[in-house]
């Protein structure tokens, strides 16, 4: 190690004491991740039960398990980094090797994800934010101990401030007290995520417990469905309350009611607790680090400078109690699933202001004057409308009774949509463009256009005698299904915005 | 009608009014006859199968043997010979003030700007159909999800070569 820090230019150690494997315990993530791995041998198993080979199965399975092992142990074995002065180079690969080499310079920021048992061994995975997009791109050392994760990302943390061309042995120090310019912007106590929970109502839960419950009605030991009214009469009678109840029927539907309320309301409070316990959002040097989770903490850092555009959304019901959602859309995406970065999950807007303060965007405020899009875009819905008449009147014409719910539900939508044509709408705020659209749940994207990539100007065959045009910005980061667009605004706006925007010098 | 020929960018019979309006300039003519071989290329295939499924099944079960053959074969040769030079007239491209604009399509017209500031890297193709005819295509990649690629086909190589500088030049100056 000393040999390293005399010659601080050598690119790379040569003899193998900088080498450094992953924490052993990672041995132990393997066999956590069999359970879901085990349901290949499902077939196997069902094949040696047909065959009524029974005694084999018991070995079969261990010799799973042993070959599982094996393959986790030889990938361990070939895997090893190197934290050099100003890189960190990684070799991975059993049989085709992968040398990848990472400048500290490269590295936007370290991210340390913690899941249940990596919590329990106290280890933790560590990600290299590259900013190169594709997740084929992005490394990480799956898993190595916690203070040796937090110890690495304060070494590339001091190297990219500048502060600390010292060799990267002095950094290894436990990480340092809070930096001056460490401060929190955002926090949710178990208050705060109650009453967020209460508005996150789910009735996606509800299906599946709905779903869950049909399946096994015929498997449960007792025979209870908690959306059939039928059952609570049942299960009254058996207290000899039958009387009582059929004579005042309303009764089983109340209980039906509240148990719906009640998985609903459970599932979303136990939703938010476990996905936003202990939520802190701190302002650090370059970055906004958002640490959460109940089970899986994740630890992830945004660059600022990477911050493309700010989403607020919101929903019909919380906005009249003044709660929003705050996404950032960056280069790189939150974890597996979601695309923008959810900075804050459930807050006030004046809680809210100070971190968009920070990535340098503005709000429009009340007073703001919103021009809107042409009904037009209610054309797709119209369309849908059309289609369930004409479903509902073939259905009907048929001789099925369900038709009606096609002709009762085209008018429904038609008129709701023509309605919510009213909350497309959009502003130029000098800077950047405000977007509005959703009525149930509205959706404010606030995009600089210095973020703005290139410009698209569509108009089709229905827009084009309207006089209207479509404006689709490339923006960097987000989802590719969601571009960012002003639908059916008038022809001469959409050059004029399209001009303004493409004028604007790149960010920073 | 007089004073702006131009003016009706509308008119769908007359395609060429939409790039004059729009300021746009026709890429070159001879990429018809590309578009005409790859649309062939893709289109006599699909009628020698359904002559092929015409021959084997509708025959085979005695039904009106001849009507699928004669009608795949129509509707590719006038797709064949109408569509290519339509299309063509529809793309369109200007190389402005530090930003390269490119559109397409009549029914579903988009037109692309892209800043050359905004360019990350840049690609000149040229197929097989293209190199006979003397043609390339201008790729410009962005950073942006949507749109991280625009194509432009159908330019002379020299043409294509020399907006590639062109492109190249702004991408130095900005990061100079």
């Amino acid at each position: 190690m000393s040999e390293t820090a005399a010659t601080p230019p050598a690119p790379a150690v040569v003899d193998d004491s900088g080498w450094q494997r992953l924490h052993p315990a990672t041995l132990a993530l393997a066999i956590v991740r069999l359970g879901p791995g085990s349901l290949n041998m499902l077939p196997a198993i069902v094949a040696l039960g047909i065959a009524g080979e029974w005694v084999y199965i018991l070995p079969a399975f261990g010799l799973f398990v042993l070959i599982s092992l094996l393959i986790a142990w030889f990938r361990w074995l070939r895997f090893r980094f190197l934290v050099g002065d100003d890189e960190v180079v990684i070799e991975s690969g059993v049989f085709a090797r992968q040398h990848r080499t990472i400048p500290f310079d490269r590295i936007q920021d370290v991210s340390i994800e913690q899941g249940l048992v990596a919590r329990a061994l106290g280890i933790a995975k560590v990600g290299f934010e590259t900013g190169a997009g594709g997740k084929e791109n992005d490394a990480n050392l799956n898993a190595i101990a916690l203070d040796a994760a937090q110890a690495l990302r304060t070494t590339i943390r001091a190297h990219r401030s500048g502060e600390a061309a010292a060799p990267a042995a002095t950094a290894d120090a436990p990480a340092a007290a809070p930096d001056a310019g460490d401060r929190l912007l955002f926090a949710m106590g178990p208050r705060r995520l109650l009453i967020a929970g209460l508005f996150n109502f789910s009735l996606a839960a509800l299906a599946v417990v709905g779903a869950g419950m049909q399946f096994f009605d015929d498997l449960l030991p007792f025979d209870f469905n908690a959306f059939n009214p039928g059952d609570w009469i049942d299960l009254a009678e058996q207290y000899g309350l039958d009387q009582w109840v059929i004579a005042h029927r309303w009764v089983a539907g109340v209980g039906a009611a509240i148990s719906l309320l009640f998985i609903g309301f459970a599932s979303g409070i136990a939703t938010m607790f476990f996905a936003n316990w202990d939520f802190r959002l701190t302002r650090e040097p370059r970055t906004l680090r958002r640490t959460r989770g109940l089970t899986t903490r994740t630890d992830v850092a945004v660059p600022v400078k990477r911050v493309q555009a700010a989403i607020l959304v919101t929903g019909w019901l919380r906005q009249r109690f003044g709660w929003h959602e705050l996404r950032l859309q960056s280069l790189a995406s939150d974890g597996e699933k979601e695309r923008d970065h959810q900075v804050v999950p459930f807050g006030r807007l004046d809680e809210i202001d100070p971190v968009l303060d920070e990535v340098g965007v503005a709000r429009p405020d009340a007073g703001q004057i919103w021009q809107h899009s042409h009904r037009i875009v209610a054309l797709g819905p119209m369309i849908g409308a059309a289609c369930a008449t004409i479903g509902g009147g073939i259905a009907l014409w048929l001789g099925n009774e369900v038709g009606w719910l096609g002709l009762v539900a085209a008018p429904l939508i038609a008129l709701i949509a023509i309605w919510a044509t009213r909350f497309h709408r959009w502003a130029d705020l000098g800077e950047q463009v405000a977007i509005r659209r959703g009525w149930w749940k509205p959706k404010t994207t606030l995009l600089p256009h210095a973020s703005v990539q290139s410009v698209d100007l569509k108009t089709d065959f229905l827009q084009r005698p309207l006089g209207l045009a479509t404006l689709v910005f490339g923006v960097p980061g987000g989802s590719s299904l969601a571009s960012h667009e002003i639908p059916a605004i008038p022809l001469g706006a959409a050059h004029d915005l399209r001009t303004r925007i493409l004028a604007a010098r790149t960010r920073r | 009608m007089t004073d702006t020929p131009a003016a009706n960018p509308t008119d769908p019979f007359d395609p060429d009014a939409i790039n004059a309006a729009q300021g746009l300039d026709p890429v070159d003519p001879a990429y018809a006859q590309v578009l005409r071989i790859a649309t062939a290329l893709n289109l006599i295939p699909i009628a020698i199968g359904a002559s092929v499924f015409d021959a084997l099944l509708i025959r085979h079960i005695e039904g009106p043997y001849g009507l699928i053959t004669a009608a795949a074969w129509l509707i590719a040769i006038i797709v064949i010979a109408t569509f290519p030079s339509r299309r063509v007239s529809r793309w369109g491209y200007r190389i402005g003030e530090g930003q390269l604009r490119v559109a397409r399509g009549w029914l579903f017209r988009t037109d692309t700007i892209v800043p050359f500031v905004r360019v990350q890297h840049i690609d000149v193709g040229q197929g097989p159909i293209e190199r006979w005819f003397g043609l390339s295509h201008l790729i410009v990649h962005t950073s942006g999800t949507h749109n991280s690629t625009v194509t432009l086909p159908g330019l002379h190589a020299d043409l294509a070569a020399a907006m590639r500088e062109t492109i190249r030049r702004h991408i130095q100056t900005d990061f100079a």
